[in-house]
């Protein structure tokens, strides 16, 4: 026959004894800034790569005066030779399979222009012809390439986006030092947080401990029964301040579509819907997010292990 | 066994005066003895001390057949803990406990099997007369009930060890002459007893020999 057990067990009535709610809640709040801040970083993250990566992949040549022909001596030279443009594309053809070469037509190159110049089509200035050199996903300009085309065709300037990538990679690597100082400090409230709550319930039960201490209770007993709380209450603040952040972030994704991949780009006339979340946000940034509560209650159950064990250490 | 030689036990580090003071004497397994002496004598200080509550200031302290001064670890300490009953002068029961779950708390915290707790904690409480209070929360009990639901605790888990701070305080006589007999009982079959008492007429009842504290000094050890 079954005892009439309270159901309650040691006493200890955790539930009663630590500030369930404001750890909860100040959980979430935590969770909320932390999922942000992830998803602040792996956007940064995402971007500068992608960017850094064209930039450097990218080479701009000009040549002056493109159509005037290559090192014309009389004038029946100057119909048999090639134009400069031509001779340059020419010597751009020898670059390895995979690189794309193509010179901006006139259309193009007046709506890059525009800011600076107005109506471009229009100008009496002599615009260069751009060719934009995109080469193949880890391959590099040959080292001469600027010599051999200044030989060549004289005047012709190489432009080396490599500076840019450079930028662009530092500033990443500033942002992700930022997101990580960020997440630190939540982290670390966090962990505060959790602190006071446990010796707040520590206080409360001190009787009771001493009781279940008195009686042979072990220090892990003691210390699993609290972090085992603080541990599934931050896991519970964890997923609603994670959840919560997802409003806010599917909008961030966004307004950043036009900036990153096609997928995204497709996405962005409408809100995105949440079955297609997984395709829309990197898988990084996912297992990052589902992370968090369980990040949230690993640090509530270490604090609480910690600090109940050294509370103890004053009971023989 | 328990074995004090020279023990002395300060309540604060670099307190000038001890509490007790240089107590050596030595009670054999199934030994029992009263535990005598005025009001402030040191007699609860002693039994927080055989329990492990506190460590010794100075000297050396055997319990069942542990040297407590030297195995200061932690879960030596527990596992002795686990070996020893205590009845407190306060009770020390947890209010928001059932009667049932108050007496069943030392062998949960041995891991004891569920159905053989149920089965010691009925029969401990039938014993105890509180077969019928099982449910009950503790802080609903009268004084007398308390008192016998931390008697029950203290022996529910056949400890080799027993202590008792004024056990029989809020019993009726009939209720306390049952229990001596119990103790005496349990000492018999190879428990040790300490009972600290004010309670002349009972010691008068079991003659066995009394440890007599007076100051914190034991100025009567008679085994």
């Amino acid at each position: 026959m079954a005892l009439p057990f309270s159901g309650r067990k040691d006493g200890l009535s955790l539930s009663e004894a630590l500030p369930d709610r404001s750890l909860f809640i100040l959980v979430a709040m935590m969770s909320f800034l932390a999922a942000l801040t992830l998803t602040g970083a792996t956007g940064a993250r995402t971007l500068s790569t992608r960017w850094a990566g064209g930039a450097a992949q990218l080479l701009t040549i000009q040549v002056s005066e493109p159509d005037q022909p290559l090192a014309a001596t009389s004038k029946a030279d100057k119909t048999a030779q090639p134009t400069r443009a031509d001779a340059v594309l020419a010597d751009l053809a020898t670059l390895p399979t995979g690189t794309q070469v193509h010179r901006l037509t006139q259309e193009e190159l007046a709506r890059l222009l525009t800011p600076w110049l107005g109506d471009a089509g229009k100008t009496a200035l002599p615009l260069p012809a751009v060719i934009e050199v995109r080469l193949a996903e880890g391959q590099e300009a040959p080292a001469n390439l600027e010599q051999t085309l200044d030989a060549h065709v004289p005047g012709t300037v190489v432009e080396h986006n490599a500076e840019w990538s450079t930028r662009l990679r530092a500033l990443a690597q500033s942002l992700l030092a930022c997101a990580a100082l960020a997440l630190a400090t939540v982290g670390g409230i966090a962990t505060m947080i959790t602190a006071l709550a446990t010796k707040a319930g520590l206080s409360t039960r001190r009787d009771i401990i001493e009781i279940l201490h008195g009686l042979g209770a072990t220090d892990s007993y003691i210390a699993g029964r609290f972090a085992w709380r603080t541990g599934g209450l931050a896991l519970g603040g964890g997923l609603l301040g994670t959840l919560l952040a997802m409003a806010p972030l599917l909008l961030l994704f966004r307004m950043a579509a036009p900036f990153a991949a096609s997928t995204l780009q497709a996405a962005s006339t409408t809100m995105p819907d949440w079955r297609t979340l997984p395709d829309l946000l990197p898988g990084d940034m996912l297992v990052g997010l589902a992370a968090l509560p369980f990040v949230a209650a690993f640090i509530g159950w270490v604090t609480t292990q910690f600090m109940v064990r050294v509370w103890l250490r004053r009971l023989p | 066994m328990i074995r004090l030689t020279n023990v002395s036990w300060r309540r604060e580090r670099k307190a000038s005066t001890p509490v007790l003071s240089n107590l050596s004497f030595e009670v054999p397994q199934g030994g029992f003895r009263w535990l005598l002496g005025p009001s402030g004598a040191g007699k609860t200080s002693l039994l927080s001390l055989l329990h492990v509550e506190s460590l010794p200031s100075d000297g050396t302290l055997c319990l069942l057949d542990k040297d407590v001064t030297a195995h200061t670890h932690r879960s030596v300490l527990v596992r002795l803990r686990q070996r020893i009953g205590m009845v407190h002068q306060d009770f020390r029961l947890m209010p928001d406990l059932s009667v049932a779950d108050n007496v069943a708390l030392p062998m949960r915290l041995q891991h004891r099997p569920e159905d053989e707790i149920t089965d010691e904690v009925q029969s401990i409480l039938k014993w105890v007369g509180l077969g019928d209070r099982l449910g009950v929360r503790a802080s609903r009990l009268s004084g007398g009930e308390q008192q016998r639901t931390a008697i029950a605790r203290a022996i529910v888990h056949r400890p080799g060890l027993i202590l008792a701070d004024e056990p029989t305080n809020a019993l009726e006589e009939p209720q306390a002459h049952k229990l001596l007999d119990m103790f005496s009982e349990l000492s018999s079959m190879g428990t040790t007893v300490i009972v600290a008492t004010h309670n002349e007429a009972l010691v008068r009842r079991l003659s066995r020999p009394a440890l007599v504290l007076e100051r914190g000094r034991l100025v009567q050890d008679g085994a």
